[in-house]
């Protein structure tokens, strides 16, 4: 007597090893995306016809359809109630705000509805919309291109918040967030975008809020998402010529954030710095040092760091340099903890 | 695609390009001991080959392997246990005949399955096997612990994480409590391949010659390396489309 | 179009392993490839693998022999691809990478 369960369509051969940038990775997601539910819409400004300022959305409409991709006015507040409406009657919307800096005329739509239509309503609303942001700075372009909103958006109850650092986990993360019945604001790297590396592409197997360790180390841990991960991976390289092993820990999800995670890394290495490009004050660096402090008071050797950007407005692109976390800024944060 | 096929024992299989011709046969590929399909034979490579002859491909996980069911006694690993898997399987798939090829224990269960349901097997190919008692000498009740070549397989096999040393040892001595025999042989076509260097494989020029069939020795290789090579692949494919 | 020469590392073939043995190239320098095409042999403790080509292109130079061992980063092949303009997106530009990034602070080990 035999019958059949578990029929699943993920293509059972070994996934295969491929150079792709995270731009290309992000847009096979989206492709799988679009491919496997009939529900799910892509939309935005430019994100149609012409594939996305970045390239990100390049041939989705021509394979998919206008029905199904398409080009929004440039108004971020409709785009986003837009996306509310759609959610309601079933679909699953995955709307591109074309720049962080362009969330602001949006927040009305996304905290007001996005977050709270789920809870409002009972669960009779749930509000599958997975906002892609292109996020932070670090690629010199004009004010509103450059910022990092994750703070605003991880406090604000009903959001989920990622923030992925290389095209592997941009691909799983954002297969996750679109999957997801709850609303996530998937924030890219754009500075990442055109990091090429030979990846394996394949379905998310760590679940939602899990933090990932790209490198070990022993004498400090080193927390990071989205394009300060590589930063840190540049600093840790350079503290190995110096005989002090950093352990670098991508947090990925920036609410919920991996609490366990965090306690797991810092109590072995005693010593943490975490880095944000965003500025310090009420930065999302404050909760993840309260969360290390309270879950491994007895095990730190030194307080928590903080390395970030300044209490400035964003700067205009030839002092992002300056602004965002250096690798002797963040070195030097690792030697205060290491001599404290 | 793959699935899974729920018997006494759940089976997880792939089934990679099923649209092919129905004028061939599918391929059966049987791994070996310890191992599964996906290391066994996807990362060397097969299923691609295969595929771009235009070949489908049935790849069990073996019970006791991989994601299949993981029973913790001997009996559910007698030799027949492992052969109505498999054709539960192809009667799932509404697979009428298939070419088997085996590596190692997959080669055993592959000659069992030829030689006890010869209507479901077209072509037979051993790989990695000889006529020759694999647990010869070896502790079945201390597996791993002794120092025969099956307890070295044993030991680098249930290290491996996804294995599970109790199942592993239970497939061992079920396996071991029906010693392969030459006799009778089989009837359909069969072509052995084994690594030059590959000891476990002892003896399969002449079971080749008994069953009239053919062998082909891939030069440098052994147990564990010559299931990627080119030469085997050819040998098989060549085989299997002559 | 112009080439550039891209070097591709011994992946990492998972289950934390470390290194591998090279058994046979399947390429040849010369040969043109097609992305996927198989590229190489190579054991590990755990099984042989063949790993199919990340990329389509030209050979120019394979980074080790047959039945050395490569540990994983360490470089494998080399090949001629098409170069690849980096395109900026309509705003910003494209960040460039230092190979090895200027550094002026130094570290002291702790003690403990």
């Amino acid at each position: 007597m035999t019958e059949l369960i578990d029929r699943t369509d993920a293509a059972a051969e070994t996934p295969v090893l491929e150079e792709l940038s995270m731009q290309q990775a992000i847009n096979r997601a989206l492709r799988v995306l679009l491919a496997e539910d009939p529900n799910v819409l892509v939309f935005g400004e430019d994100v149609g016809a012409l594939g996305g300022v970045f390239r990100v959305t390049d041939g989705l409409q021509k394979e998919f359809g206008d029905q199904r991709v398409f080009d929004t006015p440039l108004a971020e507040s409709a785009i986003m109630g837009m996306a509310v409406g759609l959610a309601m009657n079933g679909w699953r919307p995955v709307p591109e705000l074309q720049f962080d800096g362009f969330a602001y005329p949006a927040i009305d739509q996304i905290v007001n509805q996005v977050a709270r239509m789920n809870y409002r309503t009972r669960g009779a609303a749930p509000m599958p919309i997975t906002l892609r942001l292109p996020s932070f700075g670090g690629i010199q372009a004009p004010e509103h291109h450059g910022e990092s909103l994750e703070a605003l958006f991880a406090h604000t109850p009903g959001l989920k918040v990622a923030a992925p650092s290389d095209p592997a986990d941009a691909y799983g993360l954002l297969l996750q967030s679109v999957r997801s019945d709850d609303p996530v604001v998937y924030m890219e790297p754009k500075a990442r975008y055109w990091d090429r590396r030979p990846v394996r592409l394949s379905e998310p197997t760590d679940p939602i809020g899990t933090s990932r360790i790209v490198r070990p180390g022993r004498h400090a841990t080193l927390i990071a998402w989205g394009a300060m991960v590589h930063r840190c991976v540049q600093v840790a390289e350079l503290a190995a010529e110096d005989g002090v092993e950093l352990e670098v820990l991508d947090l990925r999800w920036l609410k919920p954030i991996d609490a366990a995670g965090l306690a797991a890394s810092v109590a072995r290495t005693k010593r943490a710095v975490v880095v944000h490009e965003a500025p310090l004050t009420a930065g999302l660096g404050a909760e993840v040092a309260t969360l290390v402090t309270e879950q491994c008071f007895r095990d730190l050797a030194a307080p928590v760091q903080r390395v970030t950007g300044f209490d400035v407005p964003y700067p205009a692109g030839p002092l992002e340099p300056q602004y965002l976390p250096t690798i002797d800024r963040i070195l030097f944060a690792v030697q205060r903890t290491l001599e404290y | 695609m793959s699935a899974n096929l729920v018997g006494d024992v759940t089976m997880r299989y792939a089934d990679l390009h099923p649209q092919s011709p129905a004028e061939a046969a599918p391929v059966l590929l049987l791994h070996g001991f310890g191992t599964d399909f996906g290391m066994n034979w996807q990362a060397a490579g097969w299923p691609q080959l295969l595929g771009a002859a235009g070949l489908r491909v049935i790849g069990p996980d073996l019970r006791g392997h991989g994601a299949s069911g993981k029973p913790a006694d001997d009996t559910a690993y007698l030799p027949e246990r492992f052969t109505s898997d498999l054709v539960a399987l192809l009667d799932e798939l509404g697979v009428e005949r298939v070419d088997a090829v085996g590596y190692s224990m997959g080669s055993r269960l592959a000659w069992e399955l030829a030689l006890t349901r010869p209507e479901r097997v077209r072509r037979l190919v051993l790989g990695g096997f000889g006529p020759v008692n694999a647990f010869d000498g070896t502790d079945l009740s201390a597996l791993g612990e002794g120092t025969t070549p099956f307890d070295q397989v044993f030991r680098t096999v249930a290290a491996l994480p996804g294995n599970d040393p109790a199942a592993l040892a239970a497939c061992a001595r079920g396996q071991a409590a029906r010693p392969f025999s030459a006799e009778p042989p089989v009837a359909v076509p069969t072509l052995l391949v084994t690594g030059a260097k590959d000891e476990i494989a002892t003896g399969a020029a002449e079971l080749a010659a008994a069953v009239d069939g053919a062998h082909v020795e891939v030069p440098g290789r052994d147990h564990v390396n010559a299931v990627s090579s080119r030469l085997f692949k050819q040998a098989v494919l060549d085989f299997l489309t002559s | 179009m112009a080439e550039e020469n891209v070097t591709f590392t011994l992946p990492d073939l998972g289950e934390g392993l470390v290194e591998a043995t090279v058994l046979e190239w399947q390429v040849s320098v010369g040969d043109v490839v097609e992305r996927n095409a198989p590229l190489v042999e190579v054991e590990t403790t755990k099984s042989a693998v063949v790993i199919p080509s990340p990329k389509a292109g030209r050979i120019v130079e394979l980074h080790a022999q047959e039945d050395q061992v490569v540990p994983v980063g360490d470089p494998l092949v080399t090949f001629a691809v098409q170069a690849q303009e980096q395109q900026a997106g309509i705003v910003g530009r494209v960040p460039t990478e230092e190979a090895r990034p200027a550094r002026r602070v130094r570290l002291k080990p702790p003690s403990d």
